[in-house]
């Protein structure tokens, strides 16, 4: 199980249509947190067109990258609500009973965790 | 067959052959597993429980043998003695051997491999579906079904939960058990009993059978109704009397009696899932006609209820079946009714002139453990600020408050109290919910939220304000810092934050308003810079512009960026610092480093609550409860009535003309502080008891808010066998001096 590091990237609250809208920087990864509130990892800078938007630069998540053996042995014994289908997807809730989101792609998976839980995180999973 | 291994039972080792139970293997030894009763072999009764390697109430009927297993059987007449433990020391936190779980999806879960249960999974295969088939006799036991749907199972291997879209129950019938006089004897086998211990190759001795006949069983079928067994300890003969109409009775010497007195349906878990979407089949689904009333005997051999019991409940008015399980407690035992129910439906059926539908049935079916129960739960987790290594390292004790990690004390909790009141302190308040709000429609919001003004807040100032719910009661309270005309940060509690959040955005909802929230809790770190020599230290480190009382501004320190709030819990003049976590530590050190002239010292929980209780300042669910309202609080200031509408207002204008019945007060005696729940009385009654206490250095004797519930309140009470007197908080600093330095 690879460490889980700092996650740091741009946090934006704002409305749905103006998140739609927005263009990304690719390759981006985009976390769709809900349909007013998103993560994208690495940006440093966001240009969404709602001038009420809540941008913050984002330290707040600790995440690591799993390949799918890493995945399968690892995180999923410690999930108890159904995965997602569908690839890219966003799936969220508890992860050994810490809250988590888990971003799944074909080739890899971005396990992620508020850091104020990393300790526990880590040591569950151990 | 020979013997392939020995297990001990009591302390004596016994021969087990193969495909033997525990309990084939110690009636194999001419024992009985437990010390009487009907034996089904069949996991439908407790008539076989004992202590398996230490766990009790084991089914040994369902559980293998295999050698070094050691069995204890349970005392004849009361429970098994509970392990004799050593001390336990609470402080050691390594964790207990754990049960596994796995965890698998399944398109149909069968439970039950019988004839129904074959039947159904096959057809469930032939339209595609992905079927999963348990069965105990294979190992799986099946104690739970949960909406989800969720089948709980126990394995050899730990637990299994297994998410079905549709399950189908094929759990067949039980075997009824004869309610008679001399039922509890050693030599009592139902009919499939019969046939699997003559399968083993045991000896039934001279065996009769009453109602149904085992085929290929030696035995004499014995015509008649039951009436009772003869015997003392084991079975020496049965007595029926003929049914001719004559009631003649006649006795039948025997060793062994064979029962084949009916079934019943095994529906546990049917009725467990009464209202999920699950199919029962079989069996398991059938209308089985209910045994005769019984007239003597045990009827819950679990729990040893007899017809007796049954009739003393009865003649004290309990006339329903759930009733009467609770007040004789028949079918609250290890078999959950697997035994007794249909006899005690008929008992009620036959009085009543009616049959009561079956009792309700709960997880978990069968007996598990603590363990087995926790398989898979994880105790909450606890956060941890960015600081929690820094607190560790200037050997401050840990503890666990409002869902975090928090420094109690760094050793000595009044030195720390005097950095406060005299030098320069360090609190990490990290755990303070933080977010911020942004719209169009953000102030009318806050408006309808908080009942103290927000438009008139000007940017670059803020507010204290309470949160109430719609009874007016205090859920929560912070600060309201204005950041630019249509944005604002918001402060809650440590416990609060995530309620706080919930709380909001349900409102937002329900006003449909546009106000975009982020909750910044966990990305933003603060420390709070306390003491008189606090604008000194900041000053040091580049916050030359220092923010006025209850102002607040973006800066600099020792070259992090900062959100600077002005404000004070302490008393003492205290700047908060919010910052991205990532620079925590940084920050931290930069300002133990550039106070160490000033005396600086950090300072834990212990510590600040003894200063904010000083002050008379609350804390939300230590202070306040439930149904704590301002005015019971004495924050009736903090609440502007003038006010056209918030939460909680209606509530309040309504309460406010009843009588004040309850208040939160400022108490102060000599001496040492009492305990915190501490009752209060006054006229030799408790009126009331001790919220918070201090014994403060500076003031030399205890400071406490406590609760006073009954009018009219009093000036003088009685605390821990001392006069405490009624004052008014705060106990320091009244005029607010020293915090808006």
């Amino acid at each position: 199980m690879p460490a889980l590091e700092s996650i740091s990237g741009v946090r934006v609250s704002a409305s749905p249509e103006a998140l739609d809208a927005a263009p990304w920087p690719a390759p981006a990864v985009v976390l769709r947190f809900a349909p007013d509130d998103l993560f994208v990892i690495g940006a440093t800078g966001i240009d969404v067109a709602d001038e009420h938007a809540i941008v913050a630069e984002e330290t707040g998540f600790v995440g690591a990258w799993l390949t799918p053996d890493e995945l399968a042995e690892r995180v999923i014994p410690h999930i108890e609500w159904p995965l997602p289908d569908a690839r890219p997807a966003l799936g969220q809730g508890f992860i050994a009973g810490v809250p988590c989101k888990l971003w799944l792609s074909d080739d890899r998976a971005l396990l992620l965790c508020p850091a104020p839980y990393a300790h526990e995180l880590a040591e569950r999973l151990r | 067959m020979s013997p392939v291994g020995r297990i001990v039972v009591d302390g004596h080792p016994i021969p087990f052959e193969s495909g033997d139970s525990v309990a084939m293997a110690v009636m194999r030894a001419g024992e009985h597993p437990h010390h009487g009763g009907t034996i089904c072999l069949a996991g439908d009764c407790g008539n076989c429980v004992a202590q398996v390697n230490g766990v009790a109430y084991v089914r040994t009927c369902q559980t293998p043998a295999r050698p070094g297993l050691v069995i204890q059987r349970h005392p004849a007449l009361e429970a098994p003695p509970l392990p004799n433990l050593p001390q336990a020391d609470l402080t050691d936190s390594r964790p207990a051997p754990s049960i596994g779980v796995r965890r698998e999806d399944a398109d149909v879960v069968v439970i039950g491999a019988g004839d129904s249960g074959i039947a159904a999974a096959a057809a469930a295969q032939r339209r595609g579906r992905q079927v999963t088939v348990l069965d105990a006799r294979d190992g799986m036991e099946v104690v739970a079904i949960y909406a989800g749907l969720t089948v709980v199972v126990r394995t050899p291997d730990g637990m299994l939960h297994v998410h079905a879209h549709d399950v189908v129950v094929a759990t067949g019938a039980a075997e009824l058990h004869p309610v008679c006089p001399g039922n509890s004897l050693v030599g009592l086998v139902t009919v499939r009993a019969a046939q699997q211990l003559h399968a083993a190759g045991m000896d039934l001795g001279i065996a009769v059978a009453i109602g149904s006949v085992p085929s290929g069983v030696p035995c004499k079928s014995v015509p008649g109704r039951l009436i009772r067994i003869e015997g003392d300890g084991r079975v020496s003969g049965v007595v029926t009397a003929d049914e001719d109409g004559s009631g003649r009775e006649r006795t039948t010497p025997c060793d062994t009696v064979i029962l084949g007195l009916g079934r019943a349906a095994r529906d546990v878990l049917a009725r467990m899932a009464m209202d999920l979407p699950v199919t029962v089949v079989g069996p398991a689904a059938e209308a089985f006609p209910l045994p005769a009333s019984p007239t003597a005997g045990t009827v819950c051999p679990c729990s040893r209820v007899t017809v007796d019991d049954l009739e003393s409940v009865w003649d004290r008015g309990f006339r329903e079946l759930e009733l009467i399980k609770r007040a004789s407690l028949t079918g609250l035992g290890t078999c959950q009714g697997g035994a007794c129910l249909p006899h005690v439906r008929a008992f009620i059926a036959h009085r009543a002139d009616r049959i009561p539908d079956p009792f309700t049935a709960r997880p978990a079916s069968r007996q598990i453990t603590l363990a087995e129960a926790a398989a898979g739960v994880h105790v909450d987790a606890f956060r941890r600020t960015p600081l929690h290594d820094e607190h560790i390292a200037l050997g401050a004790r840990m503890d666990r408050f409002g869902a975090w990690w928090r420094p109690w004390h760094y050793g000595d909790h009044v030195s720390e109290y005097w950095a406060v009141r005299e030098a320069v302190s360090l609190g990490d308040v990290s755990t303070l919910g933080k977010l911020v709000v942004s719209g169009p429609d953000v102030v009318e919001f806050l408006e309808r939220l908080y009942p103290t003004y927000v438009a008139d807040i000007r940017i670059g100032r803020s507010r204290y304000a309470l949160l109430l719910n719609e009874r007016g009661h205090l859920i929560d309270d912070g600060m309201i810092c204005r950041e630019a005309e249509a944005r604002f940060v918001l402060t809650f509690t440590s416990a609060g934050a995530e309620n706080a959040e919930m709380w909001m955005r349900d409102w937002i909802d329900t006003w449909s308003l546009r106000v975009h929230v982020m909750d910044r809790t966990g990305s933003l770190a603060a420390i709070n810079v306390t003491g008189p020599l606090a604008g000194q230290l900041l000053e040091r480190v580049g916050l030359a512009a220092q923010p006025r009382f209850l102002q607040h501004v973006q800066a600099e320190v020792a070259g992090v960026p900062c959100h600077v709030m002005r404000l004070s819990f302490t008393g003492e003049m205290s700047f908060e610092l919010h910052h991205s976590v990532d620079r925590s530590v940084e920050l931290w050190r930069a300002l133990m480093a550039h106070g160490q002239d000033l005396g600086i010292a950090p300072h834990g929980l212990q510590a600040l609550h003894g200063l904010r209780l000083e002050k008379g300042n609350v804390i939300v669910g230590m202070d306040s409860e439930l149904d704590s309202t301002p005015r019971r609080l004495g924050m009736e200031w903090a609440v502007k009535m003038e006010k056209a509408d918030f939460v909680g207002r209606s509530a309040l204008a309504r309460t406010a003309g009843l009588p004040d019945d309850r208040r939160l007060v400022g108490l102060t005696m000599p001496g040492s502080a009492p305990t915190e729940g501490h009752p209060i009385w006054s006229g030799g009654e408790v009126v009331g008891h001790v919220a918070s206490s201090f014994t403060s250095p500076l003031l030399g004797h205890a400071v406490m808010l406590g609760w006073l519930k009954r009018a009219p309140f009093p000036d003088r009470v009685e605390v821990d066998g001392r006069t405490a007197s009624v004052v008014r908080p705060p106990f320091y600093d009244p005029e607010g001096i020293r915090a808006r330095a």
